[in-house]
């Protein structure tokens, strides 16, 4: 099911072909198709247990961290296979940054933090590092907040900073997909209206899936909503579209709030 | 009935006999409740008359349980009086004996020293008179320390194998064997040591004589503290929220880069609070090390008289004491009030000081984890 039709300006990122993941014998995904331009906010709604969170993390291969999965179809990046392409995973991860459910800073100072990634990849001179934490954090809208006590404990900040810092963190490894697994769970309202600001202006230079339960949330920051239902896609389309005329009844009765 | 007139009665009694609500608890309760209630109506001429309060089975049940509770706390109290009092005794106890070798104390059959001749001197010939008791802090630093520096990187590795790395079933067989082995009695793993690594040691290009001293003696003390410590370490490491794991690895770490980068820095101060109280029980051990070390307290000048080894080979390799071995050997042999055995108090003293400063440090790193 590929529909978006209309004149799309960006080219496509990320590509699914027919893809299908199982944990085990138990089959999570199945008969997965669409595509993610770039510089666009993708958004991934439906019930909980449609496995969305999991097709979101099949783009970095983190699942692969805990335990033992089985994914087959195809899924490209810049038309290469992620899976069989020969990209190494911890490659791929560099490319594909991730911002977690909850906030999960390290427990090392703010600078730290965001230092890490840059770090890890070889960056070791103050200037440089110094420079790349800066833009991080000002990327992620929370430098002004913090530029004045970078070397404090990152697990002392709020659960709003909690995350931006995370984002920060994320950005500072100049990543080309950003996923996004329901980032603002955990947070109040005006941390989640200052992490959808930061969506928006993020999208500028990088492509953006983001997996969410709130579908206020979905048409708010998204240009493309897909709905997955069971394990697979019901309907992909600009978000605009999804949320007023719908193709699929069961798309319909999802926004609309009769099941789910 | 007006409720008024139930609220006068805390205890529930109507002067007619008529009764409708009954605050008191217990068995008469429940066989008041059993009589169908007749909403509240004054026909309860079938109903038993309860007693007052005071008089009640149910009252002097309590009041005998309050006795019984003060009973058990005085029993609570007293046990754990004894206990604190055994501590306080034993250290006094050391203290007066130990303290008895600076001081001119009656009954003292000795001279008294000066503190200086005991803790700055590595001469130790108790029968020329000689008390310095710098090789035994010496040996008991060295050994634990060497010790340590085996056990600490080994148990925590191993403690990360087992909480990240291990399958399940791994996972729980080596929680178990590490729990049978912290209860293995010290003397076997003396026994190991002497039968087993000494002869492997002994007579190669590492010792020319028997190997006695501190090489093999950390190593036996080593391999005692590794399961303390892999145990206390693999629960540090699962205790960590695998959002820390995950959070470096979906940054690019490698398995290694985020287990060296973010877990063992995140359970610092646990694994530090681990290492600290292997190193109280090596630093305390006298069975297994006492028959490994070679119980030469004049090791230092041995040491210094021999040149014909590398320098780091001799100091591991040559017989030597500790505080706890010098206290097994000869404290037995030693007359009460004679400066030897005070001074060898003076070293039970010591010994107990240094446990003491190791268990208030763990104290606080623990504390400072939760900062």
């Amino acid at each position: 099911m590929l529909i978006p039709t209309v004149p799309e300006t960006k080219p496509i990122k990320l590509s699914v072909r027919n893809m299908a993941f199982s944990y085990g014998e138990k089959k999570v995904l199945d008969g997965l198709s669409l595509d993610i331009h770039a510089e666009r906010v993708t958004a991934i709604i439906g019930p909980s247990g449609c496995g969305k969170s999991t097709f979101l993390k099949c783009f970095n291969r983190i699942h692969e961290v805990s335990s033992a999965v089985n994914v087959s179809g195809d899924m490209l990046m810049d038309g290469v296979d992620i899976y069989r392409g020969g990209i190494d995973e911890v490659d791929l991860r560099r490319r594909v940054g991730m911002v977690f459910q909850k906030p999960n800073p390290f427990p090392k100072s703010i600078y730290e933090n965001v230092a890490f990634g840059p770090r890890l990849f070889g960056v070791s001179d103050r200037t440089s590092l110094d420079g790349i934490v800066e833009d991080a954090l000002r990327k992620a809208a929370l430098w002004d907040e913090v530029k004045d006590r970078l070397k404090e404990s990152a697990t002392g900040m709020s659960g709003g900073q909690q995350q931006r810092l995370c984002i920060a963190r994320a950005l500072a490894v100049n990543p080309e997909v950003l996923l996004m697994d329901e980032p603002c769970s955990a947070l109040d309202p005006i941390a989640t209206a200052k992490i959808e600001d930061l969506i928006g202006e993020l999208k500028e230079n990088l492509t953006i899936v983001i997996v969410t339960h709130n579908m206020q949330q979905a048409a708010r920051v998204s240009d493309y909503t897909a709905f997955f239902w069971l394990g697979k896609l019901v309907e992909m389309d600009l978000t605009e579209r999804i949320f007023t005329t719908p193709r699929v009844q069961m798309t319909e009765d999802y926004i609309t709030g009769r099941f789910g | 009935m007006p409720i008024g007139s139930t609220l006068a009665h805390p205890a529930g009694i109507q002067p007619g006999g008529s009764r409708k609500a009954d605050p008191m608890p217990d068995v008469l309760e429940t066989s008041l409740t059993a009589v169908p209630a007749n909403g509240g109506g004054g026909s309860a001429e079938s109903r038993p008359t309860v007693p007052q309060a005071a008089e009640s089975p149910a009252f002097r049940h309590s009041r005998t349980h309050r006795l019984a509770d003060r009973w058990a706390h005085l029993a609570f109290l007293s046990c754990s009086l004894l206990v604190v009092g055994l501590i306080g005794g034993i250290l006094f106890f050391l203290a007066s004996r130990g303290l008895a070798a600076f001081w001119p104390v009656a009954g003292n059959m000795g001279r008294a020293l000066h503190l200086s001749e005991v803790f700055l001197s590595a001469d130790w010939a108790p029968s020329s008179d000689r008390f310095g008791i710098l090789p035994f802090i010496a040996g008991s630093l060295g050994v634990t320390g060497l010790a340590l520096l085996i056990a600490a990187p080994a148990g925590i590795l191993t403690g990360v194998f087992i909480a990240k790395m291990a399958p399940a079933w791994m996972r729980n067989l080596m929680r178990q064997v590490m729990d049978l082995l912290v209860g293995i009695p010290s003397v076997v793993y003396g026994i190991f040591g002497l039968t087993v690594v000494l002869p492997l040691v002994s007579h190669t290009w590492l010792a020319d004589a028997p190997a006695s001293g501190f090489a093999v003696s950390a190593v036996i003390l080593a391999v005692m503290i590794v399961p303390t410590i892999v145990s206390l370490s693999t629960d540090a490491f699962e205790s960590l929220p695998s959002s820390l794991d995950e959070g470096a690895q979906a940054l690019g770490s490698s398995r290694w880069q985020a287990i060296w980068h973010v877990l063992i820095p995140a359970a610092r101060p646990r694994l530090l609070t681990a290492a600290v109280l292997g190193l109280g029980r090596a630093i305390g051990e006298a069975m297994a090390v006492q028959m490994v070390i070679g119980n030469n307290p004049q090791w230092i000048a041995l040491m210094r008289e021999s040149t014909d080894r590398a320098p780091f080979l001799r100091a591991l390799f040559t017989p030597a004491a500790t505080l706890t071995t010098e206290l097994v050997q000869e404290l037995p042999n030693t007359a009460a009030g004679s400066t030897w055995n005070n001074v060898l108090f003076a070293m039970g003293l010591l010994l107990y000081l240094l446990t003491m400063v190791l268990i208030l440090a763990t104290r606080r790193l623990g504390r400072g984890k939760e900062a």
